[in-house]
């Protein structure tokens, strides 16, 4: 049988051929860095193939669907397993690379198969990033404009590649598309024929081997069955941590993605490091008539650098000796780099947690899951059709929504439902649907201290809007609260109510 | 060592295969399917009809996959019968022992008998000829009499009844679409 197809194919010695390698010193568990991150990339091609069976892509559909896969235990470990397999192979990218850095693998003549590694980290980090936002709810949302918000930061062609990114001035479906493009069709091919180049320049070259002074001397070991049994124990292993990862610790689906309501994203532990240095440093510093953007030496300049270093790196450290004594700048270099990345990871885990101890907390997982989410508007509480509803009833009423989204959501909440002890809630709010000229002059003048509102106590700081808001503005907004948030049904206010209230 | 490599990567197959495989997998416990009422006008019109069947129109609600559940204008025959007569008409629905349905439903209820408007044969909608006094399918000619039995044409077996229900003066319907071309009834989905 199989000479059969051998003699028609040549298949079997050309698999005889690929697993045939030498392995300079014998197999070693050293050396499983690099096929494990293989592995796990075929786990997550198989899985992401499979994942695309249930979900589509666009803002109608992408969270919907998601939720759809959460419900099936079958879809849903799927779904856990590529969620816990990314991260699996972004930290076993990292562990491939820093070992290929300590040993010195990447000198003369391998500097070619350095440079598509870093790529191949490079491309994984964009999958990871591309992936995030497909759930497409709160989470996904948040962390994602963050990202493209930084691209668009980029000096020159910054915004040009945010609004292509993005698909449009804003996020929305096209954006959705876009990443689903370049997460299951654009990345992964470029993944793999950048595999396929690593691969080939490794069989070019040979492997490296330990660290000795004559390699000459090594005798060589065998690729198959004992290497590639060694490779096959760990990334065993590390299949066995995400089955368990992902049966243990799913991932947390939040309520679908709403523009209008406040949410600190939390980033991606892999990002997390870029979070901390942007969390560091001040917006922008002043030297003397210079004005300096610390926003975009955080985000940009200090990652490209960085990034540049790395990539170069056989270049830089270009004696011929791997011998760890010869490359001690390097080696020490390597430490510092490894401390300050941890150090800024915890960093951003830190702050993020403060600022999201701020924002409302998300919704329980069995509350987003549950039968009434799925039939609701986007705005996820009765609500929010009310007041769409009512938003689109006059034109006023669209122009004081806008007003209410543009300037009042981020406190008062989109639908006005307020935030416990500091922001009192507009919808059911006696005193919005009272007195007309009360609810002027909160607005025009703003309001300080301890306020209470249905038995409850709220101590936030309502700013004076008579400075930014012309007359047509805060008319449309009071009738827009007074007319559309809850049961609120009181009567509209004109502009020249408001002037009125200023003489 | 060349065998212990091979079973590991026949488990890692096996743990991917078993998620893969079943999620693809039909779910086992199709929905039970829910009423929905016909209107009442038609339904006058069917009482005072006798020799012509009636076209009853009420909503159908339906899940498609995860979208929110959607609606859409859908019908069913109706005619007004005398159930003996009926029972004996049917040899091919009331062939169970004891002259019982094959269907897990009553028949007959209220003096009417609704059908699917799914012609059994490749799932065309048919329409009544008042002057052929028949059922006639357009696609490929199958024809039933105004009982639903199959006279002519290619069709494996008459019209397909639907459940009906009184519920509090009103008539409610629930909605299966039956496998086509089979000589028996076979559940192909429930909605309503």
């Amino acid at each position: 049988m199989l000479n059969w197809i051998e003699e028609r194919t040549g298949f079997v010695s050309m698999t005889k051929d690929f697993l045939t390698e030498d392995v300079p010193g014998g197999a070693r568990y050293w050396y499983v860095f690099g096929s494990a991150t293989l592995f796990m990339m075929i786990v997550q091609i198989v899985t992401g193939i499979f994942l695309t069976f249930f979900y589509a892509p666009s803002a109608a559909t992408a969270w919907e669907s998601t939720r759809a896969i959460y419900l099936n235990p079958y879809t849903h470990f799927l779904l856990a397993l590529h969620y816990w397999g990314a991260s699996a192979m972004i930290a076993l990218v990292f562990l491939h690379l820093l070992q290929v850095l300590v040993w010195g693998a990447y000198k003369s003549p391998r500097e070619l198969q350095w440079v598509v590694g870093v790529l191949l980290l490079l491309v994984t980090l964009v999958l990871g990033l591309t992936g995030y936002l497909l759930p497409w709810d709160m989470d996904a949302y948040f962390a994602s404009q963050v990202s493209l918000n930084i691209v668009g930061l980029a000096p020159g062609l910054g915004p040009i590649m945010q609004h292509i990114a993005q698909g449009g001035g804003a996020m929305g479906t096209a954006t959705i598309n876009r990443f689903f493009g370049l997460h299951v069709w654009l990345m992964p091919a470029v993944l793999v024929l950048l595999v396929g180049a690593h691969l080939a320049i490794f069989r070019h070259n040979g492997s490296a081997g330990p660290v000795v002074e004559d390699p000459r001397t090594l005798r060589p070991g065998r690729f198959w069955p004992d290497q590639f049994f060694m490779d096959g124990a760990f990334s065993f292993i590390a299949f066995i941590i995400i089955c368990f990862l992902a049966m243990a610790f799913p991932p947390y689906l939040d309520a679908k993605a709403d523009p209008t309501k406040f949410f600190v994203p939390y980033p991606a532990w892999y990002f997390l490091s870029l979070f901390g240095l942007l969390a560091l440093v001040p917006p922008e510093i002043h030297l003397g008539p210079l004005t300096i953007s610390m926003e975009l030496i955080a985000t940009i300049i200090v990652p490209t650098l960085f990034l540049l270093v790395v990539l170069f790196i056989p270049w830089l450290d270009r004696s011929r000796t791997r011998s760890f004594a010869g490359r001690a700048r390097l080696l020490w270099g390597t430490l510092l780099m490894v401390a300050a990345i941890v150090t800024l990871t915890i960093y951003g885990q830190v702050t993020t947690m403060i600022k999201q101890g701020s924002a409302p907390p998300s919704p329980p997982e069995s509350v987003v899951l549950s039968a009434e989410a799925a039939t609701l508007p986007p705005g996820g509480s009765p609500q929010a059709a009310g007041s769409g509803a009512a938003a689109t009833g006059s034109t006023t009423n669209v122009s004081g929504a806008k007003v209410f989204s543009s300037n009042c959501a981020s406190c008062h909440g989109a639908q006005g439902q307020g935030l416990p002890g500091t922001f009192p809630p507009l919808a059911n709010n006696p005193v919005v649907a009272g007195d007309p000229k009360k609810v002027i002059g909160i607005v025009l003048n703003g309001l300080h201290g301890a306020i209470s509102v249905n038995g409850q106590t709220y101590n936030g700081q309502m700013p004076a809007w008579k400075v930014t808001l012309s007359n047509k503005d805060i008319a449309d907004v009071i009738t827009y609260i007074r007319g559309s948030l809850g049961n609120n049904h009181a009567s509209p206010v004109n502009e020249s109510q408001v002037a009125g209230y200023k003489l | 060592m060349a065998n212990a490599t091979i079973a590991i990567g026949g488990i890692v197959g096996v743990v991917l295969a078993v998620p893969i495989v079943g999620s693809l997998l039909p779910p086992k416990n199709a929905s039970a399917g829910s009423w929905a009422p016909l209107s009442a006008q038609e339904l006058e019109a069917l009482q005072k009809a006798t020799d012509k069947p009636v076209k009853l129109t009420f909503t159908l609600k339906f899940q498609d996959a995860y979208l929110p559940e959607q609606s859409a204008d859908e019908y069913v025959w109706g005619i007004k019968v005398d159930p003996a007569k009926f029972q004996a008409a049917r040899p091919d629905v009331f062939n169970q022992p004891g002259g019982k349905p094959n269907v897990p439903y009553d028949v007959v209820n209220m003096g009417f008998v609704v059908f699917s408007p799914i012609c059994p044969h490749l799932g065309c909608y048919y329409n009544w000829s008042d002057s052929q006094n028949r059922f006639m399918c357009p696609c490929h000619g199958s024809q039933y009499t105004f009982d639903g039995t199959h006279v002519a044409g290619p069709a494996p077996r008459g019209l397909d009844p639907l459940p009906l229900r009184e519920q509090s003066g009103n008539a409610e319907v629930t909605w299966i679409v039956y496998q086509s071309n089979t000589p028996q009834r076979i559940v192909v989905s429930y909605q309503a």
